[in-house]
């Protein structure tokens, strides 16, 4: 395959180059969804020298598992489920040697999501591109890694809440509550993020 | 109070484990070496398919199985058999109705693997095996879902 | 407000909630004005989300990035040789340099007097010999696990058999 068959070739088409040793063919897929990728990875670590190191590994990985691709979803989604798979293995080992975030204990003394106010002002409403992303940024961060990922699998990975269960390894039920103490207190910290630029 | 090793004591002790060790490297190349073969379904699905009674793998071949690139989620063991070869003999074993495996000890802890389907060569391998470590040949099976061979030397 | 309610009208905004009960949270939200406003934060926070992974890129060039993957990928396809202990060395050298002579003959006189059939060289770890030429093979060291992934059975073959082909 020649290099402007590889700019113009579909993502099957790569796919199966690459399954028989093409690695022109999978460099030209990197390419294509690296960033991705790489953005999957930053949402969930929320440290950019880890998420490049996860998002490499994501990609060795996928190269040796591209011959069980057998092509039920597209390549981007199966990439991302891989770097899904390695972030949330890393958060796992990353969390056995520190001690529970404030935000968990909240979540288990008796639900705080209940007690939150509701922000009727939407905090962020005419905000530039960039000052948005770098508030939510900012919130994300804010948050434990259980909170995080739920919000990360359901909003930019589209998942069911049966599906994030089984990826995380838990009910429904906590899916369901996670979700909506993400989303609650994210509401809560984008509204004090806005309070404290005003001051 | 610890007696302090003097270079004239290692002079004796240390050859005299040396020895020691040899003698017990040579009984181990005249005895058999035994292993354990698999065939294994992998799937991911959490059940294995109506009417099969497999069960689930053992703790310790998951845990070696989930840390190798493999993607499907549950593992099942459709057979296991155990069998013990001598240096330089050829062993055959029936694993499934259409499949066996030839495993024949070479010298220390190598052998040769042969994989055989349906009455054809599939792959052959010489491998160095020793006690504790696993082989595992594998392949992709209808409705996504894997076949495994897995070959574990247990003495 | 009823957790469960504030949970099912989460579920209505996610469309996870079954149709049977979606009527009875509408019907909730059009006479609760709390639950309107948590359904407005609620859909606030989703479309503040909704751009976020748009604008985050890759800090590391195509060029760069790739040729770290390919290294890694060739260095992983190649079996490499297991390094030299360095704190054994040190032990080696500090204790059995007296012993070395004697084990040596040991060591050769256990070679020499193995009975080896085959006539193939101990120090090769790894030679295959494969029929199937479209394998891989994957190497953990550290769990002393080998990987060989077979394009066996054909997905012709696959396709005609159940479950798991022709293996079982």
């Amino acid at each position: 395959m020649t290099d402007k068959d590889q700019s113009s070739a579909d993502d099957k088409t790569l796919v199966r180059a690459s399954q028989q040793g093409d690695m022109a063919a999978f460099e030209e897929l990197v390419a294509r969804h690296r960033d991705r990728i790489f953005a999957r990875a930053y949402s969930m670590m929320r440290n950019e020298e880890e998420a490049v190191d996860l998002s490499q590994e994501a990609w060795v990985k996928g190269w040796q598992r591209l011959r069980q691709f057998q092509g039920d979803s597209s390549f981007g989604t199966w990439m991302t489920r891989v770097v899904i798979n390695l972030c949330l293995d890393q958060l796992r080992k990353q969390k056995r040697q520190r001690t529970e975030s404030i935000e968990a204990m909240d979540e288990e003394s008796g639900g705080v999501e209940r007690q939150m106010p509701v922000v009727t002002v939407n905090p962020t409403a005419g905000l530039e591109r960039e000052e948005l992303r770098q508030r939510i940024d900012r919130a994300l961060g804010l948050l434990s890694y259980e909170h995080r990922t739920v919000l990360v699998l359901h909003e930019f990975e589209d998942m069911e809440y049966k599906e994030i269960a089984r990826t995380m390894g838990c009910s429904i039920g906590t899916v369901m509550s996670r979700l909506f103490y993400a989303r609650r207190k994210l509401a809560v910290l984008l509204a004090d993020i806005k309070n404290q630029d005003l001051l | 109070m610890r007696t302090k090793l003097t270079p004239a004591n290692r002079l004796v002790w240390f050859p005299t484990l040396l020895v020691l060790l040899a003698c017990v490297a040579v009984d181990a190349q005249a005895a058999d070496a035994k292993f354990q073969v698999f065939l294994l379904w992998g799937t991911d699905d959490s059940k294995p398919p109506e009417g099969k009674a497999y069960k689930p793998v053992q703790p310790e071949i998951r845990q070696k199985l989930k840390e190798l690139p493999l993607k499907w989620a549950n593992w099942f063991e459709v057979n296991r058999v155990d069998f013990a070869v001598q240096q330089g003999v050829t062993k055959e074993v029936p694993i499934s109705a259409k499949c066996q495996v030839n495993v024949k000890k070479l010298a220390d802890s190598e052998l040769e693997l042969c994989l055989v389907g349906k009455g054809k060569e599939v792959v052959k391998r010489k491998q160095s095996l020793p006690k504790g470590e696993m082989l595992v040949l594998g392949g992709n099976a209808p409705n996504s879902t894997a076949w495994l061979v897995l070959l574990k030397r247990i003495e | 407000m009823d957790y469960d309610k504030q949970l099912k009208l989460q579920a209505l905004l996610d469309g996870e909630l079954p149709e049977a009960e979606a009527s009875a949270v509408a019907q909730w939200l059009a006479q609760d004005h709390e639950a309107a406003a948590l359904r407005e934060e609620l859909r606030n926070t989703r479309g503040a989300l909704a751009e976020f992974e748009a604008g985050i890129q890759m800090p590391e060039s195509r060029e760069f990035f790739w040729s770290k993957v390919q290294r890694e990928i060739e260095r992983l396809e190649t079996p490499a040789a297991k390094p030299a202990s360095a704190p054994f060395s040190a032990l080696w050298r500090r204790f059995l340099v007296p012993a070395s002579a004697v084990a040596a003959l040991i060591i050769a006189g256990v070679v020499l007097n193995r009975p080896d059939s085959t006539g193939h060289t101990p120090a090769a770890e790894i030679e295959t010999a494969l029929a199937d030429s479209g394998a891989f093979t994957y190497r953990d060291y550290s769990a002393g696990t080998t990987l060989v992934w077979l394009s066996y059975p054909a997905d012709t073959e696959v396709a005609d058999n159940d479950e798991m082909g022709t293996v079982e």
